[in-house]
């Protein structure tokens, strides 16, 4: 069936706006399900072709993650009462192109686990923070996970590392790298189980996709044989064919617009040429991710709406959380060719609840990597990783033992919900469009800052478990200033005074809009979000499929 | 008669967006009164090889590129000279780190007087290769020095397409090698837990 065409002045059963690990799963689920959907993209509609192995572009100038020289320029700081500034690199990191993130993330997909659900229960409250149980369980989220394994495509093995599960994996785990062997090895010295990582990447092929070619420009790449299972490859495809999806790429939207009763309405965006234009809808989903979500509930102000679209809570952009990151590198006397294949093959999670004893909240998990990606220009500027000259003959013959002999463990640990942490809009710079530009303000929790060191000391005994004869240590002692992971800006609860949505990603506030996408997220679980994000895709469209939908017409 | 050596000050006025090129392909020879035989031989061959060049005149990528061969060299392995980091540093220069160009011009301008005034008004180009790593050592903390090992590594090592990486010596010198695809055991360490059978 070929691809739907709509007006933009009757109204859809729904614009979709963004289709990334969220979007692209609303938009498939909705458009399957025979409703009239607009997706909206702010990137372009790439295909395998354009997936090269250009470290220079998406390192160096930020060929898909855009950013400052693509004219969206952010800012950062780390306490409100400072001034934020323009900064270099990306600050929220996040892919602008059909598919969204899914299509450069690295593929780990950790599921959370029953207790992410309710660790206010478990724990008690943490002054000074928004630490709450989410309004659902894993029990219900888990048909979701399992349906996100099936149709999107996860490789791993199942055991009794894994949260509950319903059903096994639908591929087998992919190879384990030389860096997941040290890892497992070392684990098995000071007594923990290391477990073959779960990754939406194909082992073997499987829903008409071929499997991993092990190319190694992976994490912030893009597949170009398709084996990455990305919403891009699994479900834009399938909402195309539908015949009731009409994708519209490079265009960004400017706001959400309502009616008199407070239903949005209307989505206004430029589209390709500039063009302004606006879709009719019937109902809205918003699934910008993290930061643009909330962004774009901000400029949605009116009238009726003066703090934003959906803020009457006043928490739309608060509660940022990245996850903590720590990562130790090892040298070792063998080559282990970290730059070969995916990102990590080997987890370690007996640290995923923090023994609360030691007198701070937090959790993680431990994974194999390679240094800077793998990547050879990263490695040479970053080099020396270890020591000596970072040029000249001397670094030249340091450059290739570095890059094949040595890899890193790397922590992966809980950010806490922080008013105090938060995108708002920049009061003075704006992008290419004129619309102010995302503020960052982000301030590590003390107690996160105390897992990270808790979880760089662990990894640096596996180091030495593993046999590595020289390492480094890189763990943001004094916070972390940039993130992938765009967490809780849009919360999901039970509350409308502290919450945006409901536990159906429904606005609190407006009956027609939904919220589904990072933002939605309570807590932030130990570091690999996006499997959660595309389980509560599935179960938000099915929700609304089943209770809202007949509603529309 | 006093040589006239050339001061930073008069590096640096020559080094404005309006001197592209006359920084060292027309000022030098003539100021610097000692230039000789060979250096005047080396300046044509790089005139030459400036056909080549869409933003740097031909002696200022020469310069360029002599700071390149110092920072990844060629010795038993290839380095940045047979690479053409120089042509990749010409193309970004011209293109996506314009913006950087005038810095540059400064901070070679003033690497030359150095070189002018440590080594009786030679081109740093012209210098041995152990003269060329002292002046280097005293400016490596420079934002000059910084700028150019960032664009020689990344000249060495980015897609041919850019105008560095010949001949795959970026991927030679990593050791990641040629191949575009792999397959298991990649490294040590899995081919011996697959022989192990754990």
């Amino acid at each position: 069936m070929a691809s739907a065409s709509y007006s933009t002045r009757e109204a859809v059963d729904f614009v979709v706006i963004g289709s990334g690990s969220a979007g692209g799963i609303m938009a498939k689920e909705l458009s399957m399900a025979g409703f009239s959907v607009v997706l909206l993209e702010q990137g372009p509609h790439l295909k395998g072709a354009d997936f090269k192995h250009d470290e220079w572009s998406i390192e160096q100038n930020e060929g898909m993650a855009w950013g400052r020289r693509q004219g969206h320029p952010q800012t950062f700081r780390q306490f409100e009462n400072e001034k934020a500034v323009v900064v270099d690199s990306d600050v929220l990191e996040y892919a602008h192109n059909v598919g969204g993130s899914s299509v450069h993330f690295s593929g780990n997909f950790w599921r959370l686990r029953p207790l992410d659900f309710m660790e206010h229960s478990l724990l008690g409250p943490i002054s000074g923070t928004n630490f709450a149980d989410w309004p659902i369980s894993y029990e219900e989220l888990e048909p979701y996970y399992t349906k996100v394994d099936w149709e999107i495509g996860v490789s791993g093995l199942a055991g009794p590392w894994d949260p509950p599960r319903s059903r096994d994996y639908p591929c087998p785990p992919m190879p384990v790298k030389s860096p997941g062997v040290l890892l497992e090895r070392a684990g098995r010295k000071l007594g923990y189980q290391a477990y073959p990582a779960p990754l939406a990447i194909l082992s073997k092929p499987f829903n008409g996709r071929p499997p991993c070619i092990h190319c190694g420009f992976c994490n912030a790449y893009g597949c170009e044989v398709s084996a990455k299972s990305s919403t891009l490859v699994t479900m834009i495809p399938l909402a195309l064919a539908s015949g009731n999806c009409e994708l519209r790429t490079l265009c960004t939207v400017s706001r959400i617009n309502t009616d008199e009763q407070g239903r949005a309405n209307e989505v206004v965006y430029w589209d390709a040429d500039g063009t302004e234009q606006a879709q009719r809808a019937r109902a809205v989903v918003l699934s910008a991710n993290g930061a643009e979500s909330a962004r774009l509930l901000l400029l949605s102000e009116s009238t009726k709406f003066p703090d934003g679209l959906g803020n009457s809570s006043g928490v739309v952009g608060k509660n940022l959380m990245f996850n903590g990151i720590t990562r130790v590198f090892g040298l070792f006397p063998e080559p282990v060719n970290a730059f070969k294949s995916v990102a990590a093959t080997r987890v370690i999670h007996d640290f995923y609840s923090i023994d609360p004893k030691l007198g701070f909240y937090g959790g993680g998990g431990i994974d194999d990597r390679a240094t800077h990606r793998g990547l050879p220009m990263t490695t040479a500027l970053n080099n020396p990783l270890f020591s000596g000259s970072s040029w000249g003959s001397d670094f030249k013959r340091r450059l290739e033992r570095n890059f094949t002999h040595a890899c890193s463990f790397n922590g992966h640990t809980t950010s806490l919900p922080l008013s105090s942490n938060n995108v708002t809009l920049d009061p003075e710079v704006r992008d290419k469009f004129g619309r102010p530009a995302l503020r960052t303000t982000y301030m590590d929790h003390p107690d996160d800052l105390q897992t990270m060191k808790f979880f760089a000391q662990r990894t640096v005994e596996l180091m030495d478990a593993a046999g590595a004869i020289e390492k480094t240590i890189k763990y943001p002692e004094n916070g972390q200033q940039n993130g992938s992971h765009l967490l809780g800006t849009c919360r999901m609860g039970n509350d409308p005074q502290n919450s945006v949505v409901d536990k159906y990603h429904r606005s609190h506030d407006v009956p027609n809009l939904y919220m589904v996408d990072g933002g939605s997220m309570v807590t932030s679980g130990r570091g690999q979000p996006t499997m959660t994000i595309m389980a509560l895709a599935f179960r938000a469209a099915d929700h609304i499929i089943r209770n809202h939908g007949s509603s529309l017409h | 008669m006093t040589r006239p050596l050339l001061s930073r000050r008069t590096f640096l006025q020559l080094t404005g967006d309006a001197a592209r090129g006359s920084l060292v392909v027309l000022s030098l020879p003539v100021l610097f009164s000692v230039a000789e035989q060979a250096k005047a031989a080396q300046f044509a061959a790089s005139q030459k090889a400036a056909a080549g060049f869409k933003t740097l005149g031909a002696a200022e990528a020469t310069e360029l590129a002599a700071i390149a061969a110092r920072i990844i060299p060629t010795d038993d392995t290839p380095g940045a000279t047979e690479a053409g980091a120089i042509y990749f540093i010409d193309h970004v220069l011209g293109s996506s780190r314009s913006e950087v160009l005038g810095p540059v011009r400064e901070g070679l301008g003033a690497l030359q007087a150095k070189a002018a005034a440590a080594h009786d008004g030679s081109l740093f180009s012209a210098l041995r290769a152990e003269q060329q790593d002292g002046l280097l050592r005293d400016i490596e903390q420079t934002p000059f020095f910084v700028t150019m090992r960032y664009l020689t590594i990344c000249g060495t090592f980015s897609l041919p397409e850019y105008g560095g990486n010949r001949e795959g010596v970026g991927h030679q010198l990593s050791g990641m090698g040629h191949q575009h695809a792999w397959t298991a055991p990649y490294g040590y360490y899995d081919a011996d837990y697959a022989e192990k059978g754990e």
